[in-house]
Formats: structure tokens, C-alpha cells, sequence
């Protein structure tokens, strides 16, 4: 399997959080190659992965399949399309990005933004409610194509940068739905240590609500979830990041099953797979928060891909950290 | 004229550094008119006309864009930049940007929303805190693809908006140098200087020297200027408006543009049918700051495209909007030797 080619059409397609479909589609057909029965069930993708042998434990691999966007909430008289957020924006760096709205087709836009010469560098950060969308076009001519509730998502083409680095929009969480292909790839001739589902989750950005009931229709035994968590970079708190690079995040944590997270680092240093620790003191914001509470409880753990400028147009990975938390993944279920 | 602007503007020509853009335009028009390089790389050319004028008329554009200079290089591999020409730093944080003659490509990194406290969420980010991340893992690696001094553009795609705006960076003042190509291409009334300045972006420095050297008596600018006719914006904070035509101001920050000119521009444009509107605010400024008081001083007019989002990687114009501004300079320019 072509990683970097898989990772860039993954971010490439859109699928803000609960208009995941396209890149749905996507990653189930992606699925499909190792997991014939993928199908789409209630927004999520979920397929089953080899055969279930009876007696074996349920290990449910998850990453989430939307990203960070807007959504239509009006158009004005002049044509202006107003929105609201889809998760965590930042809205300091919204003026002037490009952005495709979702609409019957796609229509590309700029968001407002006023220039120097007028702005006089007031330092004024916009409130969502005066965000617009500039599309070119009149109301007359925008109806008929967008409506209220098309999602919208920052219009970016992925960049190759030195080394095995990346940058491109939705690396969260697109990179860990193909770090999961590339390890069930590395798993197709092996025999499992657990039965294997894989799931693709809708929702997660406005708080891990696809996982929430595909945690409840598969009924875990272990869940990984696996998503990207910071990088350092300028401006980030050093002690609280991984590294770009250094390989995947193994997650602490008190809500987090501590048998899961040692098994990962002792499988890690078995493997000689190099790996990082990410300690946390409570919840992790990732869909292991609700696979721990599924049901009667479920054994969940995060394993992480490095990433800096999450939720901007500008996420950076290391191709590296994909592929070494493939290994990873791969190595923790592969029978012994 | 929208292709040929697609081509300018995908031209990577900070101040400084416009050599690029220049080449490109000297293999367009150097078999139409006489021309030659001045000492600081603006391109100054000269047409023949049917008459040779009582007085001299240069028509003018710029062909720098406003981007960035690589400063410094940080132990972590990442670039420290200056900003060249005036730029709000938010539409610099969270962008792809292209770095060097080789086209690197970069990203201005921005701290995750979720590690912002909220006092830094509403506070706009300074320049001075944003830098290129290449991907380098450390110096050694980025110094082996950056050197100091190269400059950075913004990565950004030329589009259409709907059926009758383009959206790209650079179109202030590739709209302008569009304009002048074409106009080479035409047959003249009256023998024309036409200059493609440098620098305009750092303070009008192209067009001090160059309207040194052309010496001449009258001038018209074009260039592309603030529309701020966005929602929440009313009245005169629009300044101008896409869709109204050509742009002919009275006063912005650095010229009081001669009163007989800018009638004679809205007298043209309204006895030939084509829209034309001034700026509501004085805001702003072009290389006729530098011109109008070049030597005994230069009559001096600038016919601007209104153009929304300026020196962002997404300036928007209508091309409505340059058709009929370049309607009214062809005019204009025969008609102010006729005044």
C-alpha cells in the first residue's frame, strides 16, 4: 500500500463533522480491500477485519473520519453565506482562507477579511457571528446550490516539506484511518492474538459522538483509538507535546486502561519500534473516552500521531510517525 | 485579459525580487515597443504612436507583490521572516507559503486552538510571532534548502469565483501590468512611455527613480485598490465596490490627484458608457505618491481595479471590473493630450 498517496486523498476528500459521507465513501472502499463486509452504518465505517475465532477477545481499531469545518447558516441579501464552526476553529486565521461550501456542487469562496489599509491593525479577533463567505455569486444565483446546513471546509492541497514531512487540512484524523490500512495491510497474512473491527468514526470533533454508538453496536473488548495529538512546535508547551517524527504516542492516563498502555510500550520496545509517552490526568478528548465507558466498560487506550497546527488548513505529520504507528498497531495484534 | 492575468499572477515577484515577473513581461511586449531595464529593474518602455504629443504621458503598473524575507534560520529549523510590504498577520498565520527560487514549500504555524488560553484566541497574532515551518528537523537540514534573503510568497491558487470574479494573490498589481500589456499591443493615438515598476510595495520605490528617468509630463497609474464592500461593512467604510467600475480617487494617503484629470476621467467614462466610482475614504496609496511629485512635478491620475481582501493570498476581483478599466485608460490616455 502507497501511504503518502493514501494519506493525501484522504485529506484531499472532504468530510466535516456530520457531512462525512464523501469521505466515507472513501475510506470504506479503502477498507474493503481488507475488510470485505465494510459497510457504512450510521455515518460510521465499520468492517470486520480476518477471521473471528470463538473465545478471542473483541479489539476494535478506531479512527475518526470527520474534520473541523463550518456550516451554512444564512446567506445574506448580498449573497454573503454566514456560518458557524464545526468543532474547534480558530478563528484568528480565518480572514481571506479559502474554503469550498458543500452544496449541491461545490462552489469555492474566501472568507472576509478587511485589509490593512482600513483595519488599521485593530488587533480585533472576529466572533463567528461575523464570519462571511465570499463566493462570487448573488443570492439569486446561490440559491438552488447551497442551503442552510451544507458544511464547508478549508479548500487545501497537500504540500510535500523536507524529510517525510506533510502538510494538508484533516491530517486529523485521515493520517490514523491510513496508519490503521497500512497496519491491517501488514496484518493480511497473519494470524490475529484478538478478533479485529475497525472502525471509521463520524462526530468526533463535537465530542466523540459516531464512537459513541459504534462503541455500543460492536461491544469492544480493547478499543485503540487512534488519532493525532500535539507536536511541539514554537508557541506549544514543550512539556505537554510529542515530537514530529519520534514515532507514535503512547497514551496514560487515569480514564485509560493502564494494562493497554503498558502492553503497547512493551510491545513497542519489543519490536524495537521507537515511541513516545503521552501522559495525560483525565479525560484525552479522543474516542478512547467513549469506548472506556461503553456498556459495562471496555479496556481503551489512545495511540497518537504527532501533528502541529492541528485543526488549521496547515497540519503538519511525518509520514514516519504514520507508519511506525501502522508497525505498531500491527505488532500489538499479531498473534505470537 | 483574464488569462493573461491568471499567468502574471501565478508569477512569483516580491518587491525586490521581481526579476521573474519581469522576464515574463519583456518576452510578451518586446516585439511591440522599444524598451530597457533602469538600474533598479523596472522595465521602461516606449510606443510609437500616430502623433508625436505636445506632452508626455507615462502609464504605469507595479510588478512586485507583497510577500516575505527569510531572516533567519532557527536551531529547530524553522524560518524567522520580515514581512515585505504592508500585511496583516492574519492572513499570514495558517498558510502554505513557497519559499525560495526553488519553491519550497512551507507552512506559517500556528499554535492548536485547544492550547490557546481564551484571551489568546481573541487577540490577532503579531508577525513577529510567526514563522515558516519547512519541515526541517533542524538547521543544518534547512539550511540545505533556505538561504538567507530568499523570499516567500503565498501559495495560492488562481480561481474563479462564480462566473464573474477570480480569486488570487497578486492581482494587486498584475491587474495593472495585464492593463499595460495590452495596451502595448494596441495601435497608439500619441507616442506612450509605459513603466513597470519595482518596489512599490516598500514605499514607491521604483516609480521615484523611474519618473526620474521618463520625466514625464502627465501620468496615469493603474493599479488595483481596497473594496471593502463586505458584509458589515456600510456606507463610506465601503470605499469601493466590485461590479462599480473603474476607480478614480480624489486624495488617498499619499496624493491629492489633479482635480482637471479626475473629471476628465468621469466625464470619459460617463460619455462612454462605462461605470466609474471614486473611493469613500482616503485610504491607501499608490506610485503616484512618488510620481506626482517627481522632478517639476507630473500631472498624475490612477485608474484602480476595486479589489476585495489586498495583499491576502485571496484578492478578489470582478474581471468586469478590468475590462472597464482598461476601457477607460485607453481613452483617458488619448484624451489628456487633447485637455
Amino acid at each position: 500500500m502507497d501511504l503518502k498517496n493514501t494519506v493525501i486523498s484522504l485529506s484531499e476528500i472532504s468530510g466535516a463533522s456530520g457531512d462525512e459521507s464523501r469521505a466515507a465513501l472513501l475510506a470504506r472502499d479503502l477498507l474493503r480491500e481488507y475488510c470485505p463486509d465494510a459497510e457504512i452504518v450510521s455515518g460510521n465505517v465499520v468492517g470486520t477485519f480476518g477471521e473471528q475465532r470463538e473465545g478471542l477477545p473483541l479489539l476494535v481499531l478506531d479512527a475518526h473520519i470527520d474534520q473541523v469545518g463550518m456550516i451554512v447558516t444564512y446567506i445574506t441579501d448580498e449573497g454573503f453565506v454566514k456560518v458557524g464552526n464545526l468543532g474547534g476553529l480558530d478563528r484568528r486565521l480565518l480572514p481571506a482562507q479559502t474554503v469550498t461550501i458543500h452544496g449541491k456542487k461545490d462552489i469555492s469562496g474566501v472568507i472576509c477579511s478587511v485589509p490593512p489599509h482600513l483595519s488599521g491593525g485593530s488587533g480585533e479577533v472576529l466572533q463567528m457571528d461575523d464570519i462571511s463567505v465570499d463566493t462570487g455569486m448573488t443570492k439569486e444565483e446561490l440559491e438552488g446550490i447551497v442551503s442552510f446546513g451544507d458544511s464547508i471546509t478549508f479548500d487545501v492541497t497537500c504540500r510535500p516539506l523536507a524529510g517525510n514531512r506533510i502538510t494538508g487540512v484533516a491530517m486529523d484524523d485521515r493520517c490514523g484511518i491510513a496508519s490503521i490500512l497500512a497496519a491491517l495491510d501488514m496484518l493480511k497474512d497473519c494470524k490475529t492474538a484478538y478478533n479485529v473491527k475497525v472502525i471509521f468514526s463520524a462526530q468526533e470533533e463535537l465530542g466523540e459522538r459516531g464512537a459513541k454508538i459504534g462503541a455500543y453496536a460492536l461491544n469492544p473488548d480493547i478499543a485503540l483509538a487512534v488519532d493525532v495529538s500535539f507536536a511541539y512546535a514554537i508557541g506549544e508547551d514543550e512539556r505537554k507535546c510529542g515530537y514530529l517524527g519520534k514515532g507514535p504516542m503512547i497514551g496514560i492516563s487515569p480514564s485509560l486502561s493502564r494494562e493497554i498502555s503498558d502492553k503497547l510500550t512493551d510491545t513497542a520496545k519489543n519490536c524495537g519500534i521507537p515511541y513516545q509517552t503521552e501522559v495525560m490526568n483525565g479525560l484525552t478528548s479522543t474516542n478512547a473516552d467513549r469506548y472506556s465507558v461503553n456498556r459495562g466498560g471496555c479496556k481503551a487506550c489512545t495511540v497518537s500521531i504527532p501533528l502541529r497546527n492541528m485543526h488549521s488548513p496547515v497540519e503538519v505529520i511525518d509520514l514516519e510517525d504514520v507508519k511506525l504507528t501502522a508497525e505498531l498497531l500491527a505488532a500489538f495484534i499479531r498473534e505470537v | 485579459m483574464k488569462e493573461l492575468l491568471k499567468e502574471l499572477c501565478l508569477i512569483d515577484g516580491v518587491s525586490g525580487d521581481e526579476n521573474a515577473v519581469r522576464e515574463a513581461i519583456t518576452e510578451k511586449i518586446k516585439d511591440v515597443c522599444e524598451y530597457r531595464v533602469d538600474p533598479l529593474g523596472s522595465l521602461i518602455c516606449f510606443k510609437k504612436g500616430r502623433k508625436a504629443p505636445e506632452k508626455k504621458l507615462m502609464i504605469c503598473a507595479h510588478m512586485d507583490e507583497v510577500g516575505f524575507i527569510i531572516t533567519s534560520i532557527r536551531g529547530d529549523g524553522t524560518l524567522t521572516f520580515g514581512a515585505v510590504g504592508g500585511i496583516d498577520p492574519s492572513v499570514v498565520i495558517g498558510r502554505q507559503v513557497r519559499v525560495g527560487k526553488k519553491r519550497i514549500s512551507g507552512v506559517v504555524g500556528s499554535t492548536a486552538v485547544h492550547n490557546l488560553s481564551k484571551e489568546e484566541r481573541e487577540k490577532a497574532p503579531k508577525m513577529d510571532s510567526l514563522y515558516i515551518d519547512i519541515g526541517a528537523s533542524d538547521k543544518k537540514e534547512a539550511e540545505s534548502l533556505v538561504q538567507l534573503g530568499d523570499c516567500a510568497y503565498f501559495d495560492s491558487r488562481f480561481t474563479e469565483l462564480g462566473e464573474r470574479r477570480v480569486k488570487s494573490k497578486a492581482i494587486d498589481d498584475r491587474a495593472g501590468c495585464a492593463m499595460m500589456i495590452r495596451l502595448l499591443h494596441e495601435e497608439l493615438e500619441y507616442d506612450t512611455w509605459f513603466v513597470f515598476n519595482v518596489q512599490e510595495e516598500i514605499g514607491l520605490r521604483g516609480s521615484t527613480a523611474s519618473a526620474f528617468s521618463v520625466a514625464p509630463d502627465m501620468a496615469i497609474v493603474l493599479e488595483a485598490t481596497t473594496a471593502a464592500d463586505i458584509d458589515g461593512a456600510c456606507g463610506a467604510k465601503r470605499v469601493c465596490s466590485l461590479g462599480g467600475g473603474p476607480v478614480v480617487g480624489f486624495m488617498d494617503r499619499s496624493t491629492v490627484y489633479d482635480k482637471e484629470l479626475y473629471r476628465l476621467a468621469f466625464d470619459t467614462a460617463s460619455a462612454n458608457g462605462i461605470p466609474c466610482q471614486t473611493k469613500t475614504m482616503i485610504a491607501g496609496g499608490n506610485d503616484s505618491g512618488a510620481i506626482h511629485i517627481s522632478g517639476k512635478g507630473v500631472r498624475t491620475i490612477a485608474v484602480s481595479v476595486p479589489c476585495r481582501y489586498l495583499h491576502s493570498p485571496s484578492c478578489v476581483i470582478e474581471t468586469e471590473d478590468m475590462e472597464n478599466s482598461y476601457s477607460l485608460v485607453r481613452l483617458l490616455a488619448k484624451r489628456m493630450h487633447e485637455i
